[in-house]
């Protein structure tokens, strides 16, 4: 049975004798809804394992509360909660076989040696290691090993399933099959999932909605798209994905629309936004938004100069110097007659659509 | 074989290097005499207890300083190569200096054990110098002189507590080896030229053989009637041993069997409770245990002899000393190993049971304890290898009701009743080694065969 997972004000103060209290989660409020995939997003020391640990009991809030469905689990230790977690670095039991690692929850729950058996082999069998029963952890490979963990994890059907950035030990290609796997396994078990991870593509593949954290706080929540086209602020906007933050003001509003100053030109962009003329605001554009074309003898508009080219492929990256911008700009899949070279002049063509605008003060 | 062989010296009973020494350079020495021809060769003195030291406490060293030496990284061997240096920079500039804490501790380690050497002096020494233990044991079972022993112990204290010191605070901080976590791939270390190599393990060959050598002269003397003056095969002194020599033999036995399950449980409590919880006055429980053991026998031996003399604790002349003093001096090395293993347990593993539900007792008995085994049984090996062989500490604590086969043989060396000292000796290296390899079955047994198991006594 899925349950939703909720944090009510929580905050973590870790206190120092000799120096100075460390805030490691300040103020967190989080609503996780029944069955639902969530990411909690963001760099070394954000604070989003804390918050986990929090939901699994391993660490106790300072103030707030934590809920698990309706229960209020605060007070609760870690093994008195229906969770299941999976470690950054497995936390296999190396005396112990594939087969007991596994039923180890089952034991504890002293269940008939039956219902064990059976339980166990299908869990292997969801996690693609029929027939592992007999070996031992230190046999195993990092990606088996993982998937011992989401086993063992697994089989005592939690109500909430916790991990730990548990692909960062593994190699690039099996991280990529493996969090689909994952994600594949929460869908059809229909478990509540919170996931911890520093890797934004990650995040944007297996989750229902991400959380970015930031020193602690919680900078955004909502789907990936919500975070990628109207990130909440600068530090959203730079985090996920490329962003060009271009610091403007409004010249002229309308009900939807206004228009920018970008180095001297006009830049009109429809935008929801309610804005004052004469205010200051920042304006994310994304790399792949931008369009770069050969410089008409007459034409207007902005003209850029190439500062560097990349070359990756399906793509290539430029920097453009226009006026005393320095604009990222991506051209998909470019012909080697549609590519520009360093030091040539380009024109360079801004969306009307899809830009966000943020206030000064960050508040969109 | 190397290995083995040099596991050997750590098992055996004392004076068995002296007694070798003398059958082979003493005056009807088989090398000296029968092979060489000379005559009334001087071997008591300075240089032969200085070789039988050597040869008796070497493999100590090479324990220390083994799984120093294979933890260095090969990278930085290679990083050297890579900027142009040859073998010999790479190991001057590089492995020796990582060495240097291994070193120092392996080389304060035998001077401990030098330092606190009675019985081989005791055989060696002859009347050209004299050691302090050797002069303290004199002195209260020659002299019956309490006060002179005691004395002369005590100043024993002054550069074993220096070298102790040293040990705690100045090898144990410095260690510049970076233990990386990640096996190298295979590479074969390559900083000897072959040459090198060749005449380094041709050295060590030779090592082995004098050794194996050494036993193996102990075991003839063993069945022969008089070594050096009558060479017919005999089992006399078998017969010797296991009639007049029984009690001896029982006793020490009881004695091991009994110290060996209670040191080696003492082992992993002290173990769990300085390496796991933080009560208070757990650093001082860690630094008297480690004192007991690190105190030369003399002085532990008479300690214990005066503290137990009278009541309300008369113990002088049980079992019950004996057993005590066994303990309580040999269970660091399964506290030590009780404490390194913990630190092995990383801490999510007890994170992990607890989220499947189990509780803080539960977590214990089945992650923590069964991954702490192999110390219990390093305590146990020890022990029972200790209370086969020690005798510095244990020789002022015996009596007429308990005596030690060691204690024997120090008896039949004086009467230089050779033959019966040479079978108690190999008696005592097959009990030890039938035990060890039998501990060891039993803890492969016990743990899962593919983990693996360091073997006991290293």
């Amino acid at each position: 049975m899925a349950l939703g997972v909720e944090l009510d004000g929580v905050s973590v103060v870790f206190r120092h004798q000799r120096r100075d209290d460390v805030i490691a989660v300040k103020d967190c409020t989080l609503n996780i809804k029944p069955g639902e995939f969530l990411t909690l997003l963001g760099a070394s020391g954000c604070g989003k394992t804390t918050v986990l640990r929090m939901i699994a009991g391993f660490q106790r809030p300072t103030s707030g509360r934590v809920l698990i469905g309706e229960t209020d689990v605060t007070g609760r230790p870690a093994n008195q909660r229906d969770i299941g977690f999976v470690f950054q670095n497995y936390a296999l039991f190396p005396h112990l076989s594939v087969f007991e690692n596994v039923a180890y929850g089952l034991r504890v729950k002293r269940l008939d040696e039956r219902d064990i058996r059976q339980r166990v082999e299908e869990g292997l069998h969801q996690v693609g290691l029929d027939g592992y029963g007999e070996r031992m952890i230190p046999e195993l490979s990092g990606g088996q090993q993982q998937r011992v963990a989401l086993a063992r994890a697994i089989v005592i059907q939690p109500d909430v399933l916790l991990f730990d950035e548990p692909l960062s030990n593994l190699d690039a290609q099996l991280r990529i099959q493996m969090r689909s796997e994952i994600r594949r396994l929460q869908k059809d078990l229909k478990i509540t999932a919170v996931y911890v991870t520093h890797d934004q593509e990650e995040a944007m593949v297996i989750s229902d909605r991400i959380a970015i954290m930031n020193v602690g706080q919680i900078e955004q929540i909502g789907t990936a798209e919500d975070l990628y086209l109207r990130p909440a602020s600068r530090f959203v906007a730079t985090f996920l994905g490329d962003a060009n933050l271009i610091e403007s003001v409004i010249i002229d509003a309308g009900m939807d629309w206004c228009t920018l100053d970008v180095s001297g030109s006009r830049w009109n962009v429809v935008s929801p936004r309610r804005a004052s003329i004469g205010s200051s605001v920042v304006a994310i554009l994304r790399p792949e938004t931008i369009s770069l074309s050969a410089p008409q003898a007459d034409g207007g508009g902005l003209k850029g100069t190439i500062v560097s080219a990349t070359y990756l492929g399906s793509k290539v990256e430029y920097q453009v110097r226009v006026g005393d911008l320095k604009l990222q700009v991506v051209q998909p899949g470019p012909t080697s007659e549609a590519r520009f070279v360093e030091g040539s002049e380009v024109a360079v063509s801004l969306p009307h659509l899809g830009v966000h605008i943020l206030g000064d003060d960050n508040a969109p | 074989m190397i290995d083995r062989a040099t596991f050997l010296p750590l098992i055996s009973p004392p004076f068995t290097t002296s007694i070798a020494i003398v059958f082979s350079f003493g005056p009807r020495g088989l090398i000296t005499h029968d092979v060489f021809g000379l005559q009334n060769v001087q071997v008591y003195g300075l240089t032969s207890t200085f070789a039988a030291e050597t040869l008796t406490y070497f493999p100590i060293a090479y324990l220390a300083l083994r799984p120093m030496l294979a933890s260095i990284s090969n990278s930085f061997e290679e990083a050297v190569f890579s900027l142009g240096g040859s073998r010999w920079h790479a190991f001057r500039t590089v492995t020796l200096p990582l060495t240097l804490p291994g070193l120092a501790n392996a080389f304060l380690l035998l001077f401990g054990c030098s330092l606190a050497d009675f019985a081989t002096p005791l055989i060696l020494a002859g009347s050209d110098f004299s050691v302090l233990p050797t002069e303290a044991y004199l002195q209260i079972t020659g002299m019956f002189d309490l006060k002179t022993g005691a004395i002369l112990s005590l100043l024993l204290l002054v550069p074993a507590g220096l070298v102790f010191y040293l040990q705690e605070h100045i090898v144990a901080g410095r260690s510049y080896v970076t233990v990386t976590g990640k096996a190298s791939a295979i590479s074969v270390r390559n900083s000897a030229s072959s040459f090198a190599k060749f005449m380094l393990l041709a050295f060590c060959l030779f090592v082995c053989a004098v050794i194996l050598y050494f036993y193996a002269l102990l075991f003839y003397a063993s069945i022969v009637q008089a070594f050096g003056a009558n060479h017919a095969l005999t089992l006399d002194h078998y017969r010797v041993i296991f009639s007049e020599g029984l009690p001896a033999i029982e006793d020490t036995l009881i004695i091991a069997f009994i110290g060996m399950p209670l040191g080696g449980l003492y082992g992993i409590i002290v173990g769990y409770l300085v390496g796991r919880t933080n009560f208070l006055g757990h650093k001082a429980m860690e630094i008297i245990s480690m004192l007991n053991y690190a105190l030369p026998g003399t002085i532990v031996g008479i300690a214990y002899l005066l503290a137990f003399n009278d009541k309300p604790l008369a113990l002088t002349g049980t079992a019950t000393i004996l057993i005590a003093c066994y303990v309580f001096r040999y269970s660091p090395t399964g506290i030590r190993t009780t404490i390194a293993l913990l630190q092995q347990v990383d801490k999510s593993m007890e994170e992990a049971s607890e989220s499947l539900g189990a509780s803080g007792f539960l977590t214990f008995r089945r992650v923590v304890l069964p991954l702490i085994t192999p110390a219990f049984f390093a305590g146990l090996g020890v022990l029972f290898i200790r209370s086969m062989t020690a005798i510095s500490a244990t020789i002022f604590l015996v009596s007429i009701d308990w005596t030690l086969i060691t204690v024997k043989i120090l008896e039949n060396m004086t009467e230089v009743a050779l033959g019966p000292a040479a079978a108690f000796s190999v008696f005592v290296i097959v009990v030890v080694l039938l035990v060890t390899e039998l501990l060891n079955i039993t803890l492969q047994h016990l743990m899962s065969p593919r983990l693996r198991i360091n073997r006991i006594g290293t």
